[in-house]
């Protein structure tokens, strides 16, 4: 009898698909997307631990190499600049290397926007980011804490426009950006082109004229063992592969961002159409 | 690099700076007032205990959307931080005042000074050490909290620190950690020294 | 310059139940009692420090609801218990308190003081700069006796000034209080009998509230009242 008992158990703990580890940075995009991962894989038949919010880029790619996170949407100008510091690589194989794979792009270029408010636009008048020399003397930056410190950021950009602000940057949690700008606390902030609440807060993106910014296609990426943690994993994210263009991805952010809905609803919804 | 250490450090030593100044100048006066009417103290001292309690990223972001006094930036930090600093201090006016010998008091009062005389010629002065190592506490608190700042575009050396924890980057970490504590460390022993000389008798 | 008291009518709470007496200007009279009876309340309210829930206090035959009692009391010394000298001041500060609330110039403060101090054996050159904190507690309520006295007031209260001092050191402050001979009307608060006999002409003993006798010092013991007997035994003195 006893026999038999362990071997029952043994078996069930056999056949337990352990929980596979999704998680996302802290900005309301890469929230949306990994709770899209999420649902996805559970619809497959997967158990998902969830760890949204989790920081920033590195915060996310340190528990990818260490195995405490399986899968994150990342994106492939970061994942060029910051991550492997390698612009000119090929993403794929450098992650395949690290025992990752760079999964399949979801069909949108989330590139940084510089934004400024649309009355000082309309006024200075400012159009591109070339335009930004002519306030560069007055107007007040804010940034998250990874663009001010990446190098594919703030750095970088003064570097290739050749402009010099006299006053340094204030930094802030990400998600306090936009309304520091609304609420005339900074001048200047760096978004993203997929955000949510640029035309409702009367925000403008300055073009990038001198192209600085590379893209940043989304792609999930995951580790290369996640079927082993459950067999129809990979198969069921590689499913999402083009799902999301730019227009959709806006709309997505704007339904938390704006509307304040909650994510996990919001991603649901998606991928139930 | 060093220049921005140092920037940092002086808007964090500015954020405190002013912070504690305020918490001073409106909790003295408020410990004072706990001790002349003890029913109203009470209340006044329960509200104060209860925003310790507040977990202070928490305050700081409900403050964000508050007019006037709030926003993004230095001056919601200060604000904040002007809430924190008031318990030691307002607790510590308190309990140094009460603390006056009820003879030495009474002595006081016999002799025909008035209260005000009272007050600032036997009760503040016998107090002071009790108030000081209230100011000592919410400053070295206060350099603490003030790293928070940093989260809702106050500066200050929390800069540092946040921007080491997105990048994953001990150094900068340690950028905005070491100068924080050895501003805590500093302001202890000289605050220390300071309550030291206020004790007479 | 001594005041006269008259308290009439008193009752304060359940403290005092009626309290009627009159004191002459310069007289030196004893509260005496049990603990509890009432003697410290009924110095209280000779300076005002006690409200009566009844009744009138009144000073040289003014009540005190018309009196200002700031001024009242930098006109009284008080000595108490413990002394309460501030612990933050010398003892120059300390007994330079009441003249330089009263406006005096420094010069007048410091001859007076000089005075005072040299008559409680603690001349001000070698105590002047001193701290309570360094001093005895003999030598601390000496300091209290002066600072009450300084100024010359016109009513001196005092309020178990001895009782924590051990009876060597009592006896030696009952003899230099005696010695001090001052002008003012004299109230001094004690449950020890001898002391009462020794410091005042005259003897007021309070039992529960009230006033049971009111007698000379010398009269006292003579009385048949139990209460007194019972003091008188205490007190061990010859019936």
């Amino acid at each position: 009898m006893k026999r038999f008992l362990a071997l029952a158990l043994l078996l069930a703990a056999c056949s337990q698909k352990k929980p596979i580890v999704v998680g996302s940075k802290n900005f309301t995009e890469s929230v949306i997307l990994g709770e899209i991962v999420a649902r996805k894989l559970e619809s497959a038949g997967c158990t998902v631990d969830r760890r949204m919010n989790m920081g920033g880029t590195f915060v996310c790619d340190s528990a990818m190499t260490s195995g405490a996170l399986d899968t994150y949407v990342e994106y492939s100008g970061t994942a060029l600049e910051a991550i492997l510091k390698q612009p000119k690589a090929d993403v794929a194989a450098a992650y395949a290397k690290r025992g990752l794979h760079w999964g399949p792009p979801l069909g949108f270029n989330n590139t940084f926007a510089m934004i400024v408010r649309r009355d000082d636009a309309q006024r200075i008048p400012l159009q591109s980011i070339s335009d930004l020399a002519k306030v560069a003397a007055q107007f007040r930056p804010g940034f998250g804490y990874e663009f001010v410190e990446r190098p594919d950021g703030w750095n970088g950009l003064l570097a290739a426009y050749g402009l010099t602000f006299a006053t340094p940057p204030k930094t802030m949690d990400l998600g306090l950006t936009y309304k520091a700008l609304a609420s005339n606390e900074v001048d200047l902030i760096a978004g993203n082109s997929t955000d949510g609440l640029i035309e409702s807060l009367g925000l403008i993106a300055l073009a990038d004229d001198r192209h600085y910014f590379p893209r940043y296609d989304a792609a999930i990426v995951y580790r290369d063992d996640i079927d082993r943690k459950c067999s129809g994993a990979s198969k069921a994210l590689e499913s999402l592969r083009g799902t999301l263009d730019d227009a959709a991805m806006r709309r997505l952010n704007f339904e938390v961002d704006g509307k304040k809905r909650d994510a996990a609803v919001v991603a649901h919804d998606a991928l139930g159409r | 690099m060093t220049a921005e250490i140092l920037r940092v450090t002086g808007e964090h030593m500015l954020i405190v700076a002013i912070a504690v100044g305020v918490a001073i100048v409106i909790g003295i006066p408020l410990g004072i007032y706990c001790t002349r009417n003890p029913r109203a103290g009470r209340v006044a001292l329960r509200v104060i205990d209860a925003i310790q309690t507040i977990p202070s990223l928490a305050l700081f972001g409900f403050l964000i959307p508050v007019p006037f006094i709030g926003g993004i930036g230095m001056r919601t930090a200060i604000v904040a931080l002007i809430l924190y600093s008031l318990l030691p201090i307002v607790r510590n006016t308190f309990v140094g005042i009460r603390g006056v010998d009820p003879v030495v008091r009474d002595a006081g009062v016999a002799l025909g000074l008035t209260t005000r005389q009272l007050l600032f010629d036997v009760e503040l002065p016998l107090a002071m050490p009790s108030i000081v190592a209230g100011i000592r506490i919410a400053t070295v608190i206060g350099i603490g909290v003030a790293t928070i700042a940093a989260a809702v575009g106050g500066g200050g050396l929390g800069t540092f620190i946040f921007r080491g924890v997105a990048m994953v980057d001990t150094r900068l970490i340690l950028a905005g950690a070491l100068p924080a504590a050895a501003l805590a460390l500093i302001a202890d022993v000289v605050l220390s020294a300071v309550e030291r000389k206020m004790i007479k008798g | 310059m001594s005041s006269s008291i008259e308290l009439r009518g008193i009752e304060v709470d359940s403290i005092l139940r009626g309290i009627s007496l009159r004191i002459e200007a310069g007289e030196s009279v004893a509260f005496v009692g049990r603990s509890g009876a009432g003697k410290t309340t009924s110095l209280r309210l000779i300076n005002g420090l006690v409200k009566p829930t009844r009744g009138d206090v009144l000073i040289d035959d003014v009540p005190l609801a018309r009196t200002d009692l700031v001024a009242l009391r930098r006109r009284s010394g008080y000595i108490i218990q413990g002394s309460g000298l501030f612990p933050h001041r010398t003892v120059y500060d300390n007994v330079a308190t009441v003249p330089r609330l009263l406006g005096w110039d420094e010069a007048k403060i410091k001859s007076a003081a000089n005075e005072v101090m040299s008559r409680i054996a603690m001349p001000l050159e070698r105590f002047g700069a001193r701290y309570p904190r360094s001093l005895s507690g003999g030598e601390q309520q000496r300091v209290g006796i002066a600072r009450a006295m300084v100024a010359n007031p016109s009513m001196l209260l005092c309020d178990e000034p001895f009782g924590a001092l051990d009876p060597i050191v009592r006896r030696e402050l009952q003899e230099t209080f005696r010695e001090l001979r001052s002008d003012a009307t004299i109230v001094f608060v004690t449950h020890d009998l001898v002391e009462a006999m020794r410091v005042a002409q005259r003897v007021v003993l309070f039992d529960d509230g009230r006033i049971v006798s009111d007698t000379p010092s010398a009269d006292f013991p003579k009385q048949q009242l139990p209460l007194v007997r019972q003091f008188v035994a205490a007190a061990s003195l010859p019936s």
